[in-house]
C-alpha cells in the first residue's frame, strides 16, 4: 500500500508547468493537442499546492525503463510514484519499437506479395492503404497504453500526470502540476527525443518531420527524404521505400550504420539500393523550402576525392515528407537537474556509473537519458536492477552492459552483437583475432525472382578462439539473433559452435557449420 | 541446404595427409567407398577426399511403388528438408495474403494457388542441387557411380547398373549411408495401389487436391500443413498420438494450431481400405478405434505418412554377417560408428538409435571420414541436437521433453519456466496467439541447468538454433535472464520467461 504523508506546508505559487517548457516536449518524445488541455485540467482540480507527498522510490518517466523499475520495486514492497507527461509506454510503445515493428510487418508484406507469384499464388493486383495500417496500428498501440495503466493501477503504482521538476528544496523533491513529490530513491527515465537541426543551421529545417511525426502521418508519403545515416534513418528509408514511396536517403559520408561492424555497413548500403532507395552520398541539406507543390529540398554533395572542387549543389522537388532522423537526444532541459548536483556530458546525458548512480546520492537515471545502449531491454533490465538493489538489498545488482544484441529492421534485417571487427582488432591487436564470414542466398529465394542475399561474420580472439561479435544480415536475422547472444554472453568458442548441431533447413544453421 | 546455394572453396587448406594414406592402402581400388549419396553420404565422401584419400560414391535412386525417382543427394535434397520447407513457405506466403489484408494490403479478387507453378520452381531448385552435387564432388575428385552397391566382403563392394551392369570395387574402409524410405501399411487393401508418400507428393505434376495424410509424425503434419497452407481440404488420420517423442504438450500446441488453420483431425481411427471409384476419387473406409464403427469419405489423394523403413535390404549386410537391429532392421552401431564387421562403418538413418536428421547425418559422416583419414578420434556427441517441425506453426526444441525429464528427474527435480506470448506481426491481422508457447525445462536445485527448451512460434527454426548453441554450452535459466532481449521479436521472450508451472499462475506476456 501507498503510505502517504504530509511533509510540510508552502505557500507554493501554483505556476502553470506549461508556460516553463521549452517549445518541445520534456519528459517523453511525443506530440500531442491534448497534452497541455491536460495539465490544465488536472490543474484545475489541484487549486493549491502545499503538500508534499513522500513515497519510498519516485520515477520521473513512465517509459520502459521507469515503468519496469517502479513495478519491481512495488513487486519488493516500496511504494512507488511514477510522473508521465504523456501516454504510458514511453518512446517504445508510441513512437519506437512496436509502431515502427508494426510498419516494418506491413512492408515485410509487401515483399511477399511480390514473391508470391513465384510460389503459385495468384495475386496481382494489390495496393495499399496506409489509412487502414495506421488505424489498426493505433489501436493497437492504444491497447498496450490501456495495459500498462492496468499494469500499475493493479501493482498499487501511483501515476501522476504532468512534467516533473526538481525543486530546490533540501531534500531532493519533485514538483508537478504545483504539487510536491519526494522520495529517498528518485529515478530519471526520462528517455530522449529526436534532433533536429535549427533554422540557422539549415533554412527551412523545421518543415521537416522527425520519427515521432513519422508515426503521426495519415497518409503514404509519395515522395520522401529521410536525412540520417543512423539505424532509424535506415529503417524508416526502408519502411517508405518498400510500401511504395519514392524515398531518398541522405547520407554525409559514403556509407549507412558507420558505427556498425564494416560487413554490415556496406552491405546494408548495397540493400538499401537494391530495394530501391535513391542514396545520396557525402550529401548534406543546404535548405528546405515550400512550394506549392510540396518541398523543395536543396543539397551540397561533396566528393572527397576531389578536395578542391565545389558542392554539387542540387535539389529534390515535390517532396512531401522531409524526415531528420540525425539523432536523439536526452530529456533533461526541464528537470531543473543542474542545480540538483546532477553531472550531464556535453550532449545532456545524465552521467551514471555502474549502478546507475548519478552524481547525487538518492538520484539515479536508467534508459535512453544516460545516453549509453538506447535500447527498451536495456533500460528494462537496469530498472529492474536497480530496483533489486534499493528495495531488496541485492548490493550488487547492476546490468552488465556488454554483449547487447541488437536487431536493425531493415530490409532484410539486421542482427548484431559484440566487438566489432574493427573494435575486436584495436582492442586485441590484428594477430589474435580471426574472423570466420559467409554469404549464402536464403532458401527462401531460392524459387524467387526477387533475391536478397544473407551475410554473415563471426569475430573471434585469442587461441580459444572465443567468439566476441557475431554480426549478420539476411532474412530471419532478426529472430535468430537471440539465442547466439546468449551463448556468446556466456563465452562461447568458435568450438563450441561447431559442436553445435545444425537445425535444417535453416539460415541460422550456417553459423554453426562455418568453416 | 543453404550451403548449396553457393559454389565455395574453402577446404583447399587440407592437403597434408594425402601423401601419408596412400602409400598405405595402396592394394585397393580405393580408400574409402561410400554407398549411398545422401546428405551423409557425400559430405563423409568429401570430407575424405579433403584429406586427400581416394573416393568412391555409389548412388542409386530405386523408384518409388509410384514411379517417382530423382538424382543424386538423398532423402532431405530431393524428398524431404528442401521441398518440403520452400512447400511450407508457399503455405506461409498463403497466411500472409490474409494477414497482409489487415496490414491494409488491398488485394482485388480471391487468391488461388496453382500446384503446377509452385511444384515446377520447387522441382527446378531441386534439379538445381543435383547438378551442384554433382559438380561439387568432381570439385573434390571423388568418383561417382550411379549404381547401385552392395557388400561383397569387408573391403569389396559391387556396383550395379540400371542396365544390369556389375562393377566390382575394392576399398579399404566402406562406409554405408543409404538412409531410408518411407513405408506403406500391410494388410491394407489398396494402400499401395492408390496411396502416395512423402516420396511423390514433392513431385507430382498436378495438385493433390482433397488429400488424406495417414499417420501423426512429423512428415505427416508437415505435409498436412503445407497442402492446407495451399489450400487444399486436408484430413490428418491419427491412430494414437500426435509426434511420438516430442514434448505431447507441445506436439498439442501444433495441432491444435493445424486444427484452427483448416487442417481435419481424425482421432483414434485406423484406415481398412482404399477403393478406386469409378469417378477416379479414392473411397477411403476406416475405423474408429474405440468404438469399431467404420466410416467412409472420399479423397483425391490418400498419403501415407506411417514411418520409415531403413533402405539395408539390398546391401547384401546378412551375407557379411553384420548386425542389425532385428525389430528396426536398422544397422546397430558403436560410438564411432563401427559396425559388428571390421572395416564397415554406417551412419544416418540407417544407423540404429540415430536421430533421423540431415545435420547429425552431415556432422556424424565428416567426422567418421576425419577419423578414417587419420586426421582426428573426436566421436560424433548424438545429444544436444535441436530439430525443428515446420508445421504451420513451426515448433523448435533441444534436449528433453518435459515427460523426459520429469521421468529422469522426478516431478520435484525438475522445475519449468513457461510463457504464452503473442508474436507482434498477430496483433495487427488480429490472429489468435493460444497456441504460441515457449517453455524451458531446468534442473530445480543448483544453477538451474537447463535440460529442455521447447517454443512454438513463427520462425521457430531459426529462433532455436542460437539457444541450442547456448545449451550446447551448458546455459542455465540464469542465463537466459542475464541476457538483454532484443525487442520486439518473439525469441526474446525466452529471456523473458520467468512464470513456472509449479506456481499455477497465469503464464500469458502482457506488455512489452
Amino acid at each position: 500500500m501507498l503510505f502517504k504523508r504530509i511533509c510540510r506546508l508552502l505557500p507554493y505559487p501554483s505556476v502553470s508547468v506549461s508556460l516553463a517548457l521549452p517549445r518541445k516536449q520534456l519528459f517523453s518524445s511525443f506530440r500531442s493537442s491534448s497534452r497541455h488541455a491536460l495539465i490544465r485540467r488536472s490543474m484545475a482540480s489541484d487549486p493549491t499546492a502545499t503538500e508534499t507527498t513522500r513515497f519510498d522510490f519516485l520515477v520521473i518517466g513512465g517509459g520502459s525503463g521507469g515503468l519496469a523499475g517502479a513495478r519491481r520495486a512495488s513487486e519488493l514492497g516500496a511504494s512507488t510514484a511514477v510522473i508521465e507527461s504523456h501516454k504510458l509506454g514511453g518512446t517504445c510503445v508510441n513512437v519506437g519499437c512496436v509502431p515502427k515493428k508494426v510498419m516494418w510487418n506491413a512492408a515485410v508484406h509487401a515483399e511477399y506479395l511480390h514473391d508470391h507469384s513465384d510460389y503459385g499464388f495468384d495475386v496481382e493486383n494489390f495496393r495499399f492503404s496506409w489509412e487502414t495500417l495506421k488505424s489498426k496500428r493505433d489501436a493497437y498501440v492504444s491497447h498496450l497504453n490501456r495495459i500498462y495503466r492496468n499494469n500499475l493501477d493493479k501493482a498499487k503504482i501511483q501515476t501522476i500526470h504532468g512534467h516533473a521538476r526538481f525543486t530546490s528544496d533540501p531534500e531532493p523533491t519533485v514538483e508537478v502540476n504545483g504539487r510536491k513529490y519526494t522520495a529517498p530513491h528518485i529515478l530519471i527515465a526520462t528517455g530522449g527525443q529526436p534532433s533536429v537541426l535549427s533554422e540557422s543551421e539549415v533554412p527551412g529545417a523545421n518543415l521537416g518531420i522527425t520519427s515521432d511525426g513519422f508515426f503521426e502521418l495519415e497518409t503514404l508519403p509519395k515522395r520522401s527524404v529521410i536525412v540520417g545515416a543512423g539505424y532509424i534513418a535506415v529503417e524508416l528509408a526502408g519502411i517508405l521505400c518498400t510500401l511504395g514511396s519514392k524515398t531518398s536517403l541522405i547520407i554525409r559520408q559514403s556509407g549507412v550504420l558507420r558505427n556498425f561492424d564494416s560487413l554490415i555497413s556496406t552491405n546494408c548500403t548495397k540493400e538499401l539500393q537494391n530495394a530501391g532507395v535513391d542514396l545520396w552520398k557525402n550529401s548534406q541539406v543546404r535548405s528546405v523550402r515550400k512550394t506549392d507543390r510540396g518541398l523543395e529540398v536543396t543539397l551540397a554533395t561533396k566528393d572527397p576525392e576531389k578536395k578542391n572542387e565545389e558542392d554539387k549543389i542540387r535539389t529534390i522537388e515535390e517532396v512531401d515528407c522531409l524526415l531528420w532522423a540525425i539523432g536523439r537526444h536526452p530529456n533533461t532541459s526541464g528537470l531543473n537537474i543542474g542545480e540538483m548536483g546532477v553531472d550531464t556530458d556535453e550532449k545532456g546525458h545524465i552521467i551514471v556509473d555502474e549502478f546507475q548512480n548519478t552524481s547525487r546520492p538518492g538520484i539515479y537515471a536508467v534508459g535512453d537519458v544516460c545516453g549509453r545502449a538506447l535500447l527498451t531491454p536495456v533500460a528494462i533490465a537496469a530498472g529492474r536492477k536497480l530496483a533489486h538493489r534499493l528495495f531488496e538489498g541485492k548490493k550488487d545488482s547492476k546490468l552488465d552492459y556488454s554483449c547487447i544484441p541488437t536487431v536493425v529492421f531493415s530490409h532484410p534485417p539486421i542482427g548484431t552483437v559484440g566487438l566489432t571487427e574493427e573494435e575486436a582488432i584495436k582492442s586485441r591487436g590484428k594477430e589474435n583475432v580471426k574472423i570466420y564470414r559467409t554469404s549464402f542466398t536464403p532458401m527462401y529465394h531460392a524459387i524467387t525472382s526477387r533475391k536478397s542475399q544473407c551475410v554473415m561474420k563471426l569475430v573471434c580472439e585469442g587461441k580459444e578462439e572465443k567468439v566476441v561479435g557475431l554480426h549478420m544480415q539476411g532474412l530471419g536475422c532478426d529472430e535468430m539473433l537471440q539465442g547466439f547472444s546468449v551463448a556468446i554472453k556466456m563465452g562461447a568458442t568458435k568450438a563450441d559452435f561447431d559442436k553445435t548441431v545444425a537445425i535444417h533447413p535453416t539460415s541460422s544453421e550456417e553459423f554453426v557449420t562455418m568453416r | 541446404m543453404a550451403t548449396l546455394c553457393r559454389v565455395r572453396h574453402r577446404w583447399k587448406r587440407i592437403k597434408c595427409a594425402h601423401v601419408l594414406t596412400r602409400s598405405l592402402t595402396g592394394k585397393f581400388d580405393y580408400d574409402l567407398v561410400v554407398i549411398g549419396g545422401g546428405s551423409g553420404g557425400l559430405a563423409c565422401s568429401k570430407e575424405a577426399a579433403q584429406f586427400g584419400q581416394r573416393v568412391a560414391v555409389l548412388d542409386y535412386v530405386e523408384p518409388s511403388a509410384k514411379g517417382t525417382k530423382w538424382g543424386l543427394g538423398g532423402t532431405c535434397v530431393n524428398v524431404g528438408c528442401i521441398p518440403k520447407k520452400l512447400m511450407h513457405q508457399a503455405a506461409l506466403l498463403g497466411t500472409a495474403v490474409k494477414d497482409a489484408k489487415k496490414y491494409g494490403w488491398q488485394i482485388s479478387g480471391p487468391v488461388c494457388h496453382d500446384w503446377a507453378t509452385m511444384a515446377e520452381a520447387v522441382q527446378n531448385h531441386v534439379r538445381s542441387l543435383n547438378w551442384g552435387h554433382r559438380v561439387q564432388l568432381q570439385d573434390k575428385k571423388v568418383k561417382y557411380l550411379n549404381m547401385k552397391g552392395s557388400l561383397v566382403d569387408e573391403h569389396t563392394v559391387k556396383g550395379l547398373t540400371k542396365a544390369g551392369k556389375e562393377t566390382i570395387l575394392t576399398a579399404k574402409n566402406i562406409v554405408i549411408a543409404t538412409g531410408g524410405r518411407p513405408k506403406y501399411p500391410t494388410n491394407i487393401p489398396g494402400a499401395i495401389e492408390y496411396g502416395l508418400t512423402s516420396d511423390d507428393i514433392f513431385w507430382l505434376k498436378k495438385s493433390p487436391g482433397k488429400t488424406l495424410v495417414v499417420g501423426a509424425s512429423y512428415v505427416a503434419l508437415e505435409c498436412a500443413g503445407f497442402l492446407t497452407g495451399i489450400g487444399l481440404d486436408t484430413t490428418v488420420m491419427i491412430r494414437s498420438i500426435a509426434l511420438r517423442g516430442f514434448d505431447q504438450q507441445m506436439a498439442g500446441l501444433v495441432t491444435d494450431y493445424m486444427e484452427a488453420y483448416g487442417t481435419k483431425f481424425v482421432r483414434k481411427c485406423v484406415p481398412k481400405r482404399v477403393e478406386k471409384l469409378s469417378s477416379g476419387a479414392l473411397q477411403v473406409t476406416w475405423s474408429d478405434i474405440n468404438t469399431g464403427s467404420e466410416h467412409k469419405d472420399t479423397f483425391d489423394s490418400v498419403l501415407w505418412a506411417v514411418g520409415r523403413a531403413p533402405e539395408t535390404k539390398a546391401l547384401g549386410l546378412d551375407k557379411l554377417g553384420v548386425k542389425l537391429n532385428k525389430e528396426t532392421g536398422k544397422i546397430v552401431l558403436g560410438a564411432d560408428e563401427s559396425t559388428s564387421v571390421p572395416n564397415i562403418f554406417a551412419f544416418g538413418d540407417i544407423g540404429e538409435g540415430r536421430p533421423e536428421l540431415t545435420p547429425t547425418a552431415i556432422k556424424a559422416g565428416k567426422l567418421l571420414a576425419q577419423r578414417l583419414a587419420g586426421h582426428s578420434t573426436q566421436l560424433m556427441n548424438y545429444d544436444n541436437v535441436a530439430t525443428t517441425v515446420f508445421t504451420p506453426l513451426e515448433y523448435g526444441c533441444v534436449g528433453l521433453s518435459e515427460e523426459e525429464a520429469e521421468r529422469r528427474h522426478g516431478k520435484d527435480g525438475i522445475e519449468i519456466y513457461h510463457a504464452f506470448y503473442k508474436p507482434l506481426e498477430f496483433t495487427v491481422p488480429e490472429r489468435d496467439a493460444s497456441q504460441c508457447y515457449l517453455k524451458v525445462v531446468c534442473e530445480r536445485g543448483g544453477d538451474q541447468k537447463i535440460l529442455g527448451l521447447h517454443f512454438t512460434g513463427p520462425n521457430a527454426g531459426e529462433v532455436t538454433q542460437g539457444f541450442s548453441l547456448g545449451f550446447q554450452c551448458g546455459a542455465t535459466y540464469s542465463h537466459l535472464l542475464q541476457t538483454v532481449g532484443i525487442h520486439p521479436t518473439c525469441a526474446e521472450e525466452l529471456t523473458k520467461v520467468n512464470i513456472t508451472k509449479r506456481s499455477g499462475l497465469d503464464a500469458t506476456v502482457t506488455g512489452c
